[in-house]
């Protein structure tokens, strides 16, 4: 599986437009345009970001079928839900911050419960943003997860985007996508991977723990275990990008075999996939050794990608740490 | 989606013209949503009396809806975002034919699909869950600009509450409609003047209601929601508004046709025995 690695540039929002990095490559955008060429029920909705959320790539091939909704995020899950109920799929789009929090109690409502096509799609994920804590969505996870009918996805970079499109079409219901930035994409290729719907991804063997991780800490998942490499420990890595619902099987596969997990998540502890985890080991009797990487239960501030990451304790050295930790 | 059967008129509206039938149905659903709600206690008698007419007038008249398919794709939708309004609404229906009108013996009881605040449970002519207020309206639009998007026939008709709007995604909701021209939709304000605290512009001042949505550029008419000839007038010059959305600001009579109740802004009024007897008397029920 090719994971790429950040640039020391790169800021995952709008603001990279500015920071000539290059042509946008749109993953998302085209991914979704394509499917939309396929089945007419696709509409694609928008909040005042088209260019950050890839669907001016939409808005631009199927104007038809794309809705500028203005910043009202409210109104665009009522609009979708809507929409779905004369046999659209809706796709609806901003920063994860706000197609989420924002507009909880109308996702619920008019999403979850009557179980319809609405597939909400944010984009800057946990710290990887530049806007400050605002804009950062570090308990979206949780209470998405908490939503009854609700799937979760977290692709872990432009890779999986376009399987995350059918990922999402193969659900008939309200589905969460949590999505990193692909700016950062452009200067490298982009090699398809797959996604779907409560699978997970081995994408390393390992005999003396596991990390779980997803979303943009799947990079540092397989950096961290190569560093383990160099510590002599040989650790398998997931990519779990079905948060909910969990690849179990896997999961507890991998946990019997190595006795130690690490989970690792762009988000706060409470409520993500290290508490899906840990839901999971406690209530099939699995104790293990067991450490989530994630925010610390704190709110962060705005800076680099980088500078947050090394500074709220989402990179490698984290995860190695937590696993020496977890042995020790 | 096709509209074939829809254009050559498969289920055309009653368009119940004459303002005397439409008032003896409003009267019978009055009568029904006493016996519905008194025994139980729990619902709406003040909301339902004063909106009586409104539902009738759209039930009766004005919506095309086919009670053997009421799922039929090309329906006008119903959207009650008052969705606590629902005892007369269930009246309504069952009256209309378009729920079995023996459900109503388990209004508000455990287990039954006519909730307090109208649930999906019940099936396809409960168009959405709008319990949590302020909501309909946005489902409405996007049902607007989906229907339009697809060329239905099919109109998109959306009761809120004048409470209710003192909710901030509501005017949300209100821009957009004007955005996308939505003149498939029309909006009804139920200006009864109360909410769980009392009078709404003691609450939260709302007036003028029909200039705000005039601002928001949408077609505004203001009329008696107790007067069938004015909404039957206004429903007709909304389905006559071409590029943009109608809102008719109805100002309702809470208790409506019962003089012992009319005018008492009781958000949960309670009645009983003797209270309901000399009520149903008042609303012609010749029972009593």
């Amino acid at each position: 599986m090719t994971v790429g690695k950040r640039s020391d540039l790169e800021v995952h929002d709008f603001m990279t437009r500015v920071s000539g990095m290059g042509q946008h490559p749109k993953p998302w955008g085209k991914a979704l345009t394509k499917a939309a060429l396929e089945d007419e029920r696709i509409v694609c909705l928008c909040a005042d970001l088209a260019a950050p959320t890839e669907t001016d790539y939409f808005r631009d091939h199927l104007p038809e079928r794309f809705y500028q909704v203005g910043i009202a995020e409210a109104n665009m899950i009522g609009m979708a839900a809507g929409m779905a109920r004369t046999g659209d799929i809706a796709f609806v789009h901003s920063f994860c911050v706000f197609a989420t929090k924002r507009c909880y109690d109308q996702i619920s409502m008019q999403a979850a419960y009557p179980r319809q096509n609405v597939k909400i799609i944010g984009f800057i994920p946990g710290l990887s943003t530049y806007l400050g804590v605002t804009h950062q969505a570090i308990e979206d996870v949780a209470i998405m997860r908490a939503l009854p009918n609700m799937v979760v996805l977290e692709p872990s970079g432009p890779e999986q985007f376009a399987s995350a499109v059918q990922a999402a079409l193969s659900v008939d219901g309200p589905v969460y996508l949590r999505m990193t930035s692909s700016f950062g994409a452009a200067h490298r290729e982009i090699v398809e991977q797959p996604l779907e719907v409560g699978k997970g991804y081995l994408l390393r063997d390992g005999t003396d723990g596991v990390i779980i991780a997803t979303g943009m800490m799947v990079a540092e998942a397989l950096e961290a275990a190569d560093r383990l490499v160099e510590k002599g420990v040989d650790v398998a890595v997931i990519n779990m990008s079905s948060i909910k619902p969990l690849d179990e099987e896997l999961i507890l596969r991998m946990v019997r075999k190595t006795g130690t997990v690490v989970t690792a998540e762009n988000h706060t502890i409470i409520g993500g996939l290290g508490s899906a985890v840990g839901d999971l080991l406690l209530e099939t009797g699995n104790v293990c050794r067991f450490r989530r990487v994630g925010i610390a239960d704190t709110f962060a501030e705005g800076g680099t990608t980088n500078f947050l990451f090394d500074k709220y304790g989402l990179r490698a050295a984290n995860i190695v740490n937590a696993f020496v930790e977890a042995r020790v | 989606m096709p509209s074939s059967d829809a254009a050559a008129g498969r289920q055309p509206a009653p368009r119940i013209s004459d303002p005397e039938v439409l008032h003896t149905i409003s009267q019978e659903l009055r009568r029904d949503l006493i016996k519905m709600i008194a025994p139980i206690g729990q619902g709406y008698v003040q909301q339902g009396l004063g909106a009586a007419d409104l539902f009738a007038s759209l039930y009766f008249s004005e919506m095309r809806l086919d009670p053997d398919d009421p799922a039929w794709p090309d329906r006008d939708r119903f959207v009650l975002s008052t969705a606590h309004n629902s005892g007369i609404f269930y009246a309504t229906l069952a009256k209309r034919g378009l729920i079995d009108a023996a459900l109503i013996e388990g209004y508000c009881k455990d287990g039954s699909p006519l909730e307090i605040n109208t649930s999906e449970r019940l099936g396809p002519v409960i168009e959405g869950s709008f319990g949590s207020l302020g909501q309909g309206l946005s489902v409405a639009v996007g049902m607007a600009c989906a229907l339009k998007r697809k060329g239905s026939p099919a109109r998109v008709y959306v009761v809120l509450g004048d409470g209710e709007i003192q909710e901030g995604q509501v005017w949300e909701a209100t821009l957009a409609a004007a955005h996308f021209e939505l003149d498939n939709l029309c909006l009804i304000v139920d200006l009864n003047n109360i909410q769980v605290e009392g009078h709404t512009d003691k609450v939260m001042r709302m007036e003028p209601v029909g200039e705000k949505w005039a601002a928001f550029g949408w077609h505004t008419i203001n009329c008696d929601g107790n007067d069938h000839e004015e909404l039957l007038t206004a429903f007709a010059k909304a389905r006559a508004t071409a590029g943009e959305p109608t809102c008719i600001v109805a100002k309702t009579l809470v208790g409506k046709g019962s003089p012992l109740l009319e005018g008492i802004l009781a958000h949960n009024i309670k009645l009983d025995r003797q209270t309901t007897e000399q009520v149903l008397a008042e609303l012609g029920d010749r029972t009593q």
